[in-house]
């Protein structure tokens, strides 16, 4: 599902040199829950990024089912970013101006031939699978920030994609509505076979994945 | 999609308010400059009805007011008073005028001579008007001598100039424009007839006594120049005899092409020769046309210059709104990208929301110009002209607002995912 080849990522600043990765291996199968661990500043966003399509690496191969996209143009990654992958943020990431189900619509929008009705439906189905219910029109604003958390996921997962990537999910969250999030992502998992790798601290929530991929200074180490 | 920018403007109606009030402004501002300028430009293809070329106006200036103690009388007459039938002598300042015209003729240089009371370009107007006085028809007159159309080139449509024909009648002959038969006959044609409101009764004493007869209609004469609105006229006939009602106040000289202004000099002083105590100033009509129009057009371009400083004010105000508002929505420009937008397509949402949010601006500008008619703001500007106005000035602003756009949502589409959600 998931292929990375000697992925090396340098960030460059007009004096500093960063090396937030080095040499990253790494096979994710399809429908696999992995978690990636790591003190902070290791590298784990960045390798999610990197997934993701959300960064380019400076050495290295990705491929997504078993296509390499590394050399994709703006648009084909664009297009791999919408349809296969969708992406869960640690602070949410919603549009403070729209309520919650425009806020889910978004990705349906970069998609060709979905009318605004078909966009409603998927988004309110998307909110139900994430046990969203009620307060589909407040503003993300009026919302505790579990229910975020689960506008965010609904969001990533509107569009059926294959794969969700999600860079510390919990990591606002206190451990009760960490829990819940937890339960929603290994319930997309395990009934609709999505293959999630998430990124987190917590040791707790980790051992409710099958692996952990574990980074220490941007190195791979078990 | 436009759905949900709608639904974004709206629900940032505080930030966008500022461009909108901005940009409503600039429109009402731009719309006055415009409507000016496109009446200008109307005005100006419609035609003058004569021909200024090689036309030379003489004021006459007559200084023995003592001596012509009959002219000096009638001339603070109403043009329009009841003649006085009478057996009295002609006045002298009749017999210099005819001396005057003689004297031009022998010219090689001069073609044709007229007299007239209110000259093409001139400062003097004389306006009447009939009908009831609930609902006037208005119209400039000039009192003009036979030959005054040879002069100034003007095009019969309909009838005949007032000539030797017309000597003695029991009417006033007069020669009107297009737009005045229309007007005051609508379809019907004017000629012969009594230049009064048909379907009202004969108004003064002297409408019954010596009416005004339409012997000739002409298609236009425009005595301000091209660049005010075509408007009535109407030509009476001068009379250089006992019967003179009124002095000319000009000759009106056609000129061969290429004389030159030291012909100016001899005219003056064959002139200076017949009436001592009389003054004369010679100016070529093209002259009188460009200074009036200087002076029609210098508002014009005085707006237009204020205009063209506000709107770049507006525009670099504008595109430090926009780019502000950019900078401040990198993170809402990396998750659309991170969710599957193209740069392109960023691109076009950010112009997208700015047509939007000047559409607002724009809806209540147009809004507030249509009042402008209704207000009576401006006088005689037709629907034409207003909505060509309306359409020109929403292109310019829209042209405007997006090529203000332009750079910030160029910047926008630089956004880094990565960067733009990265979490400190
Ligand atoms: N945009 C960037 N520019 C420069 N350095 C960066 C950037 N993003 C991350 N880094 C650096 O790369 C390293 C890894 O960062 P990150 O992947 O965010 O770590 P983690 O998510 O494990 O906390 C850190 O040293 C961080 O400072
Ligand atoms: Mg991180």
């Amino acid at each position: 599902m998931i292929q990375l080849e000697g992925i090396e990522k340098v960030y460059r600043t007009e004096r500093i040199e960063t090396v937030a990765l080095t040499n990253i291996n790494m096979n994710v199968g399809e429908g696999e829950f992995i978690s990636i661990m790591g003190p902070s500043g290791s590298g784990k966003s960045t390798l999610l990024n990197v997934i993701g399509l959300l960064d380019v690496p400076t050495g290295g191969k990705v491929a997504l089912n078993s296509k390499p996209v590394t050399s994709y143009s703006d648009r084909n990654l664009a297009r791999v970013r919408n349809e296969e992958i969708g992406f869960v943020f640690q602070t949410f990431h919603l549009i403070n101006d729209l309520n919650v189900v425009d806020n889910v619509e978004i990705p349906l929008l970069y998609r060709k031939g979905i009318s605004s009705g078909e966009r409603r439906k998927l988004a309110l189905r998307a909110l139900d699978r994430v046990g969203l219910h009620a307060r589909v029109h407040h503003f993300p604003g009026q919302l505790s920030g579990g229910q975020q958390q689960r506008v965010a996921i609904a969001r990533a997962i509107v569009g059926n994609p294959r794969i969700l990537l999600a860079d510390e999910p919990t990591g606002n969250l206190d451990s009760q509505m960490g829990d819940e999030i937890m339960d929603v992502l290994r319930g997309l998992n395990e009934n609709e076979k999505t293959t999630v790798v998430m990124v987190t601290h917590d040791p707790r929530q980790a051992e409710k994945t099958e692996r952990v991929v574990r980074l220490f200074d941007g190195r791979q180490v078990s | 999609m436009t759905k949900h920018l709608l639904k974004l403007v709206w629900n940032r109606k505080r930030i966008n308010f500022l461009i909108t009030v901005e940009i409503f402004f600039s429109f009402i501002v731009l719309f006055g400059v415009v409507l000016a300028a496109v009446y200008y430009v109307d005005n100006y293809r419609q035609p003058l009805g004569f021909n200024y070329e090689n036309a030379w106006r003489v004021a006459v200036e007559m200084n023995n007011r003592a001596e012509g103690s009959h002219s000096s009388q009638s001339s603070q007459t109403d043009i329009n008073a009841p003649k006085e039938p009478s057996e009295k002598a002609e006045p002298p300042s009749a017999t210099t005028f005819k001396q005057l015209m003689a004297a031009a003729k022998e010219f090689d240089e001069i073609e044709g001579v007229a007299t007239c009371t209110v000259t093409p370009y001139g400062d003097g107007t004389d306006t009447s008007s009939i009908g009831d006085d609930s609902n006037p028809i208005r119209y400039g007159v000039s009192m003009v001598s036979d030959d005054f159309p040879q002069v100034l080139g003007l095009t019969l449509t309909r009838g005949r100039w007032f000539g030797k024909e017309d000597d003695g009648a029991n009417y006033r002959p007069v020669v009107i424009n297009e737009r005045l038969s229309r007007d005051v006959f609508g379809d019907a044609d004017p000629l012969g007839k009594e230049l009064r409101r048909p379907d009202l009764p004969p108004k003064q004493e002297e409408e019954k006594s010596t009416p005004m007869r339409v012997v000739g209609v002409i298609n236009e004469f425009r005595k301000d120049g091209e660049y005010t609105a075509p408007d009535n006229f109407l030509f009476r006939r001068q009379l250089l005899n006992n019967q003179m009602s009124r002095e000319p106040n000009a000759l009106m000289l056609k000129v061969r092409p290429g004389t030159t202004a030291e012909f100016e000099e001899k005219v003056i002083k064959r002139f200076q020769a017949i009436a001592k105590d009389w003054s004369f100033e010679i100016e070529p009509v093209t002259k009188m046309r460009e200074t009036a129009n200087t002076f029609r057009l210098a508002p014009l371009i005085a707006g237009g210059l204020v205009a063209g400083f506000l709107m770049l004010m507006v525009a670099m105000g504008l595109t430090g709104v926009l780019w502000q508002n950019v900078t401040q929505r990198t993170k809402e420009i990396g998750l659309r990208r991170a969710k599957g937008a193209t740069a392109r397509r960023i691109h076009k949402q950010i112009l997208a929301e700015l047509i939007i949010i000047a559409t607002f601006g724009l809806i209540f500008g147009v809004a507030a110009v249509v009042q402008f008619p209704l207000l009576d703001v401006i006088g005689d500007i037709n629907s034409r002209v207003f909505s060509l106005s309306i359409v020109i000035s929403l292109a310019v602003i829209y042209a405007l607002t997006v090529i203000c756009g332009l750079y910030p949502s160029w910047m926008a589409t630089k956004v880094q995912p990565a960067e733009a959600l990265h979490y400190e």
